[in-house]
């Protein structure tokens, strides 16, 4: 390095475009792709997901095999009326996908703020609002693409052990099929909720920490709570919560009043990511970065 | 061109940057001087619109930063060095801004050519030294081209030859017409590479001049006298219109007055003089006073309140 630097400055006018969406989305995508950490964090979940339904495979052809079990199975309350079934082990991982997304989600927010990137980021667009947006779409497509992928082989590999136990994922049926695009929907929207909370919150253990107590502490702990009393509240604060409400659409349909629908639960944790979303929007806008 | 009309901001009751009047004209390197925490750095971020002003206005190049349609042709800026996910390489941190842009990648390695970055534009950032940092800062803010560049602390963690380079890059970038405005703690610094220099203290702007002029009031000149009749001296002194303070080691420290005419008065007086010394000021020693001056001002500020008893 000498201190020679202006000599160069002669080269022909740099050309900049203006600042298009479609810009930013590229930008906010180098950026996803260049972290190793998200990386790995996307590959492993797409393994885990497939290793646990083999996992659940394995262990339900293993019970065929045994013929005590299997015995049980066939009888009346078999393993249908607990509801499960081909979906329920093919998908059996998105509990993990939820949170590794989830982290995932909040830590693209919360990393830029952290380490400070979010400066640079926001001088190059100082609209702000396109990064939100074109980091949910970014977030949103690679856990779809991702969840879709992992499901994909999960049917595939898990298909003989299945069919051996009699389990075999109908694809002509309509509410399984409405189960495994339910995986890759839920997901996706677990991604979008923790975006917005990462942004709304800023820092990234605050921020993880939230979307672990939303999806998994608040869940189990109230799971204890509807089973110990008869309150009829908390059937309503536990159907609302954002993971019941939105695991529905993953579930095969057993009718129950303590539950939504499936499609209504699922819009229930749609309402609340829109919510959270138009939050995060403002919130940005209006903060000092 | 930066003008900033009125520019406040307050965090909580501190009061960052106090009505902030000033204009950052093309063409020429401006230097904006101040002690740490004087408010440059509040004042360069509410430039660029990542802090929202209290109160106030502040438009680059004509428009308010944010509504520029390439907003990185118009300003680049080093507001903090190292501001890069440590996991990424310099590289795809430039890639990632220069792709909202529509910037081609061969924008982004003359940058990391200009700045010296080459042989490390691959590796990750979290292993850069601060100079490192501070270089790809730069590579950054000339990215787009910009007509205005914002430079907070430019010269921080750069070795000698570092700062001669960034020196000449200012001076360079300006003779090209372009808006130059880089902040710095350091007068020293601040005289040797910007043409005008705006100096702020607790927020509140205290001179903005060219910087000969500065340099120029700053050789006033301060006369040092020592004599067992000091008292008569300083009433003497001090009718001729000049300014006495005891020095720490019992000498008078006269301004106002000229050395011949100290000794005029002396041998008029009858006074014996033990020591007559014509001591010019140094540059530092102007923009301490100046900075100093802000802070008793700041004080007063403070307790005016209380005194007028109004409401809070």
């Amino acid at each position: 390095m000498t201190a020679t630097a202006p000599a160069r400055e002669a080269a022909p006018a740099v050309v900049v475009h203006r600042v298009t969406f479609g810009r930013v989305l590229r930008g906010e995508w180098i950026k996803f792709r260049t972290l190793r950490s998200t990386v790995w964090t996307v590959v492993i979940t797409a393994v885990v997901m497939v290793g646990l339904a083999l996992m659940m495979a394995a262990i339900v052809r293993t019970m065929v095999d045994t013929p005590e079990m299997a015995e049980g199975m066939s009888q009346d309350p078999g393993l249908q009326a607990i509801g499960l079934t081909g979906t329920t082990i093919v998908s059996f991982g998105y509990s993990f996908g939820a949170l590794a997304i989830g982290v995932l989600a909040t830590l693209i927010v919360t990393s830029e703020y952290s380490t400070g990137t979010v400066r640079s980021t926001f001088a190059a667009v100082p609209r702000r609002l396109p990064v939100l947006w074109a980091k949910l779409v970014v977030i949103v497509l690679t856990t779809a693409v991702v969840v879709a992928v992992a499901l994909a082989i999960a049917y595939v590999v898990t298909a003989p052990m299945l069919d051996a136990a009699g389990l075999s994922v109908d694809l002509s049926d309509g509410e399984q099929v409405r189960a495994l695009v339910g995986c890759v929907l839920y997901l996706a929207t677990v991604a979008a909720f923790a975006l917005a909370v990462g942004t709304l919150m800023r820092h990234s253990a605050g921020a993880i920490f939230t979307i672990v107590a939303i999806f998994f502490v608040v869940p189990l702990i109230f799971n204890i709570v509807v089973q110990a009393t008869d309150a009829a509240w908390t059937d309503w604060v536990n159907k609302l919560l954002p993971s019941v409400a939105g695991e529905r659409i993953i579930s095969r349909g057993i009718e129950t009043d303590t539950l939504l629908d499936p499609w209504v639960g699922y819009a229930v944790l749609v309402g609340y990511t829109v919510v959270l979303l138009v939050a995060a929007a403002i919130t940005l806008k209006r903060r000092d970065a | 061109m930066i003008e900033a009309h009125g520019l406040t901001k307050r965090y909580g009751p501190q009061l960052a940057v106090d009505d902030v009047t000033f204009t950052v004209r093309p063409g020429t390197v401006t230097g904006f001087l101040g002690p740490n925490g004087a408010g440059k750095s509040t004042t360069m971020r509410m430039i660029m619109g990542l802090d929202r002003p209290t109160a106030g206005r502040v438009t680059v190049n004509g428009s308010p930063y944010a509504q520029h349609a390439r907003p990185l042709a118009e300003v680049g800026a080093l507001l903090e060095a190292k501001a890069v996910h440590p996991g990424r390489t310099a590289r795809q941190h430039l890639q990632a801004l220069a792709a909202t842009h529509g910037i081609a990648p061969a924008r982004v390695d003359e940058v990391v050519e200009l700045t010296g970055l080459t042989a490390v534009a691959r590796k990750r950032v979290g292993g850069f030294s601060l100079g490192m940092g501070q270089r790809l800062g730069i590579a950054v803010a000339l990215l787009g081209d910009p007509r205005t560049l914002i430079l907070d602390e430019p010269v921080n963690g750069l070795d000698p030859e570092g700062v001669l380079w960034v020196r000449n890059l200012a001076r360079f970038l300006a003779s090209e017409g372009r808006t130059v405005f880089l902040s710095s703690h350091l007068m020293s610094e601040v005289a040797l590479t910007a043409d005008h220099v705006i100096v702020i203290g607790r927020g509140r702007i205290l001179a903005d001049m060219p910087v000969q002029q500065l340099v120029d009031g700053a050789s006033r000149h301060v006369v040092r006298v020592r004599s067992p009749q000091a008292t008569d001296l300083a009433h003497a002194l001090r009718r001729e219109g000049g300014d006495v303070a005891p020095a720490d080691d019992g000498a008078l420290e006269v301004t106002g007055v000229e050395a011949a005419r100290v000794g005029e008065l002396a041998a008029a007086g009858g006074v014996v003089l033990h020591e007559l010394t014509p001591v010019s000021s140094t540059l530092e020693e102007a923009y301490l006073e100046l900075t100093a001056d802000a802070v008793e001002y700041q004080t007063e500020s403070l307790d005016a309140p209380a005194t007028d008893g109004a409401p809070r």
